[in-house]
């Protein structure tokens, strides 16, 4: 369990702290709940931030979300399944 | 207990009435499942009086719902909304509400876990008479139009302009001539809308929007399913995880607070809470269908060892499976790990990452229809 728990941190706090930082959020990583909605409700962005977003993933992760699967950034949660998903792909690939 | 305004209304279609923190609601209209599928696929019509409200002038107002709300109600331009929350001095919840710009009025919408003369009560205490409350809990009736054809139904009463409206915003309308104030919000994760009209007109503006039931899928439904579809879709429910957490910090609300302000009702307390860091939070947590004891207040085991308690539970019917949140110690309240149910025996719990489904509306752009 430790290792999964370990591997998912690692991904939520890099995505965290690259969020707060490209939108400017006035929150700590610590105050962002991984379910947060990041559109609409929740942090309430919008379709420009959601640009950033899909921008701080390619970057951060080195992963393209596909034009049209804007499910992914339901949750800080959905954008991490996401981005281990792609990895683990790319790994097995590999 | 406070009457429902449209009791007459959901009377007709049978509807089951029941009591929630001293007001009467429209429990259920039909089964779990027909009300679950008017939402998703076309819209559901919801008795929301009981629902708190009351109104300020602007210049008088804002300064009280500033210093009453965790959220920057000063921030909150015209024709727009702002939800957030109400606390106690121990920073505990009493209110998940809404408070909207609206021609030079503030209005406030509630949902709370006070009734309605203890929230009254609340208010007034806090200096409500000076900024100049009205209450409009009788004198207006408040109805809620959710789902995926919700739009169709707003659209129809007061013309195509209103699918420019984006969320959380408010615009006033006229209705059987007299104004009525449409507020494009809800919980369900499909389209929403709330409609604030005279309580004279309840009648009429609830036969207005049945009269697109059968052109767009809707009829009426009770308060219970809301409770399962604020689930899945992960809004919060003060009626369920709320109630029975009350801190808003491992509910995961720090996005409806100004953590820039000054202070607010109860802003010490979550304060110096949120310094200290968090031992728990809520996660959300999935089930098979046929397990059983997947209910509020269930344990969850890791291993031999409780974790925690399910704190909302429902059946998800797009998921096929049980869906819930769980108060768990924050080095474990990660998405992808397997616990058990009631013992280190039970059946499996699986932590998922919430919302768990992709709405409809989602996949709609209103202002291209």
């Amino acid at each position: 369990m430790q290792a999964a728990i370990d591997k998912r941190r690692g991904v939520i706090d890099t995505f965290k702290r690259e969020l707060i930082r490209r939108l400017n959020l006035p929150y700590t990583p610590e105050d962002l709940h991984e379910d947060v909605a990041l559109l609409g409700a929740g942090l309430g962005l919008d379709s420009l931030d959601a640009l950033e977003i899909v921008l701080c993933i390619e970057n951060s992760f080195g992963i393209k979300i596909p034009d049209q699967n804007i499910s992914v950034l339901r949750s800080i949660n959905t954008v991490v399944d996401f981005v281990l998903a792609q990895k683990a792909e790319s790994g097995a690939a590999a | 207990m406070k009457p429902s305004l449209f009791r007459d209304c959901f009377a007709k279609k049978n509807a089951a009435f029941s009591e929630r923190f001293g007001a009467q609601v429209v429990s259920r209209v039909s089964d779990q499942k027909t009300e679950y599928l008017l939402v998703r696929d076309g819209f559901g019509l919801t008795d929301v009086s009981y629902m708190h409200r009351y109104s300020f002038p602007e210049d008088k107002g804002l300064d009280f719902l500033d210093a009453l709300c965790a959220g920057n109600v000063a921030k909150v331009r015209f024709g727009r909304m702002l939800h957030t929350f109400i606390a106690d001095e121990a920073g505990d919840l009493v209110a998940d509400c809404y408070v909207a710009n609206n021609d030079e009025q503030l209005v406030l919408l509630a949902e709370s876990i006070m009734d309605d003369a203890a929230f009254k009560s609340m208010l007034l205490s806090r200096g409500a008479a000076d900024a100049g409350m009205t209450d409009l809990s009788e004198t207006h009736a408040l109805l809620s139009v959710d789902g995926y054809k919700a739009w169709a139904v707003v659209k129809g009463l007061f013309g195509a302009d209103v699918l420019g409206l984006p969320y959380l915003s408010v615009e006033r309308y006229e209705f059987s001539g007299q104004p009525l104030s449409l507020f494009r919000a809800g919980k369900t994760s499909e389209f929403g809308y709330y409609l604030l009209a005279p309580a004279a007109n309840a009648q009429d503006l609830f036969d207005a929007c049945m009269a697109h039931a059968a052109e767009s899928g809707g009829g009426p439904c009770g308060v219970d399913i809301h409770n399962d579809l604020r689930l899945e879709g992960r809004f919060f429910n003060i009626f369920a995880e709320g109630a029975t957490v009350c801190d808003p910090l491992p509910l995961g609300l720090q996005w409806m607070i100004d953590f820039g302000k000054e202070s607010f009702c109860g802003s010490k307390a979550i304060f110096e809470r949120r310094a200290k860091g968090l031992s728990h939070k809520i996660i959300g947590v999935s089930a098979s269908a046929d397990a059983n004891g997947f209910s509020k207040g269930a344990a969850v085991f890791n291993g031999s060892r409780k974790a925690g308690d399910i704190v909302a539970a429902c059946f998800s019917h797009v998921l096929g499976a049980q869906v819930g949140l769980a108060l768990l110690p924050v080095d474990i309240a990660f998405s992808g790990l397997a616990f058990s149910l009631g013992s280190k025996d039970g059946p499996e719990v699986q932590t998922i990452s919430m919302p768990p489904i992709m709405p409809k509306s989602l996949t709609v752009k209103l202002d291209e229809l």
